[in-house]
């Protein structure tokens, strides 16, 4: 079997532990009214608070940037229900398992890029006319796949922040927050890219995040192609990029781990 | 052909500084040398920080030495983790390491999983691994609801998944109720008929006796002797112990000069042990107690750790600590 089907498979079986998290997370009711209710008025709040302090004009890219953000918020989680690996005990038996560390923990918390897609497409779509955007019906799968590209490369940037955290279980929330926090801020949500100081600007460069509002952006003007898909391509290249960095990150992970003893059993 | 082998294996853990500016550290293993043959049952048996865990971790790769070689199967485990990975299962004592919001079944095929088995190998070995450890009719509940007992048989299907040569064992029996225990046993003789090796790590003498084919005792991470079980067996049932209570201490006289008793000591005002050689000595001396009155009388076995002198007294070696 090739390393590639392999590593498909890991990500399968360890999507099971992702849905089983979700179910016992969530029902469809709390869901539906509570997760999702709650990022819908987040969305409309930061939407109307820019027009309050006086950029009425931004109003829409601001709605777009907030929507879409959403699924990034979601994705971002991945770095806390990463550390759950530790409270469960089994980093070491992964470790000593034949596999490799990066599909298990991909597979693992995919729960959040279903959800988050689900909910930013919602709000695209369903929040989208009150704000002049009138999507028509070959666009919505265009958004759909456009939201799943950038919450699934934020995930794999999220990845290799939860490798950092897997040894601070206690920063877990916090990475998360600031991570999500820092992206709405830099990467031209509520405030265009161009605000900010040079070495800010490259650090929203290499955030799929970025990539995906301005993609997104442009869908909704009704744009020119280009303008959706040279975006939506570096969103792809980003993502695949951080997805590499996770996999060395784990291995280093792993071997450090090895040297300093710290793959306890339980903890 | 050898399974296991260790050649001046030494692992300190870091402590960080202390508070004279200086490198603290930890020596759990002490340049060990070890060895244990394909096909046997091996007991590792030593008190709590002796080493033991520190040893199956390396041997499990999840921990490196800091000097010293190790092979499993002629692989170094740090040259050729994968191979040895491949040839390697672990079973770490206590509850942890399952995932509770998955049932039994959906455990052991994402572990299946892990160690590379195709679909349908993936489904028939965890069948296969569910009935043998009497699973099956539960293999649909989430793991959540199981009782302890039942997550340790899990863990120790969890264990068999990858079919491994080397199975090590890090304390399983922990907290296992005596029925428990005992199918434990059998289940460890059923691997060694099927020709796996297994390392088996233990503080409780008796388990070692009934299922190992040697026994390596270990502390302060030196291997003090390796040696069959029934060697230990005969230094534990050597002497036996009666303990008791006699507050006035009118049980006491004549009691040192039954045949048989070797010893009579205080263990604290008004508690006393008295040590015989065999078990008719063992006999007489309970009946007379009795007849004089002590109380709380209870008839106890040498601790390892006397084990351990005296094995180490009788071989001139240093204690390892
Ligand atoms: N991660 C660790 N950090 C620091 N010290 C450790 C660590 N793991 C084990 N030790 C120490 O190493 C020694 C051996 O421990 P261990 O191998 O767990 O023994 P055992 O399993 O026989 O009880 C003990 O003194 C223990 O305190
Ligand atoms: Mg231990």
């Amino acid at each position: 079997m090739s390393a590639l089907v392999q590593s498909l498979r890991v990500v399968g079986y360890s999507a099971r532990n992702a849905a089983a998290d979700f179910a016992a997370t969530y029902t469809w009711r709390s869901w539906t009214f509570g997760w999702v209710g709650r990022m819908l008025s987040q969305v409309v709040f930061f939407t109307l608070a820019g027009r309050v302090l006086g950029a009425p004009d931004q109003a829409r890219s601001r709605f777009i940037g907030n929507a879409v953000m959403t699924c990034v918020v979601e994705a971002m989680m991945v770095v806390a229900s990463s550390v759950w690996e530790r409270r469960a005990g089994t980093l070491p038996l992964l470790v000593a398992s034949p596999a490799d560390l990066a599909p298990v923990f991909f597979g693992r918390s995919l729960q959040w890029i279903a959800s988050g897609v689900a909910t930013s497409s919602i709000a695209l779509l369903a929040l989208g006319p009150l704000f002049g955007i009138d999507w028509t019906a070959v666009q919505i799968p265009a958004v759909v796949l456009l939201q799943l590209l950038t919450a699934v490369g934020s995930y794999c940037f999220g990845l290799v922040l939860g490798v950092l955290v897997l040894n601070a279980p206690q920063l877990r929330n916090i990475a998360s927050n600031v991570a999500y926090l820092a992206m709405m801020s830099f990467c031209g949500i509520q405030v265009p890219v161009d605000y900010w100081p040079a070495p800010i600007r490259l650090l929203a460069a290499v955030l799929p995040v970025t990539y995906g509002v301005r993609a997104m952006t442009a869908l909704s003007a009704g744009g020119p192609a280009g303008a959706v898909w040279r975006p939506a391509a570096a969103v792809l290249l980003l993502g695949a990029g951080w997805l590499a960095a996770a996999f060395v990150a784990f291995r280093v992970f792993a071997e450090r781990g090895r040297r300093d003893g710290s793959l306890e059993f339980g903890q | 052909m050898t399974a296991v082998e260790a050649v001046a294996l030494r692992r300190t853990y870091d402590l960080g500084r202390g508070r004279g500016g200086g490198q603290r550290e930890v020596v759990a293993l002490h340049a060990l040398d070890f060895r244990v043959d394909e096909g046997t049952v091996h007991g590792l048996l030593g008190p709590n920080g002796a080493g033991k865990t520190t040893l199956c971790k390396i041997l499990a790769t999840v921990l490196l030495p800091t000097s010293g070689g190790v092979r499993v199967f002629g692989n170094d485990v740090v040259s050729r983790t994968r191979q040895v990975r491949q040839s390697v299962g672990v079973v770490f004592g206590g509850e942890r390491g399952l995932y509770s919001r998955l049932t039994a079944r959906q455990n052991l095929h994402y572990w299946c999983a892990l160690y590379g088995l195709p679909r349908r190998a993936l489904l028939a070995r965890t069948e296969m691994l569910l009935a043998r450890v009497g699973l099956s009719e539960r293999s649909d509940e989430k793991v959540d609801g199981f009782s302890r007992g039942m997550k340790q048989r899990l863990h120790l299907a969890r264990g068999l998944v990858g079919d491994p040569r080397l199975l090590l064992l890090d304390e399983p029996t922990t907290g296992m109720d005596p029925v428990a225990a005992r199918d434990f046993r059998l289940l460890v003789a059923e691997l060694r008929a099927e020709g796996r090796t297994i390392l088996l790590t233990t503080h409780d003498m008796a388990e070692a006796e009934a299922v190992c084919d040697r026994v390596t005792l270990i502390d302060g991470g030196r291997a003090l002797a390796t040696e069959h079980p029934r060697a230990l067996g005969a230094l534990v049932s050597r002497n036996e112990r009666i303990e008791f209570d006699s507050p006035t201490a009118d049980a006491l006289p004549g009691l040192p000069a039954l045949p048989g008793v070797v010893a009579v000591t205080t263990l604290s005002p008004g508690r006393y042990r008295v040590e015989t050689t065999a078990t008719e000595a063992t006999k007489a001396v309970i009946g007379l107690l009795l007849d004089r009155g002590a109380t709380s009388l209870t008839t106890t076995r040498p601790g390892l750790e006397e084990v351990y002198l005296k094995l180490i007294g009788n071989r001139g070696m240093e204690v390892g600590r």
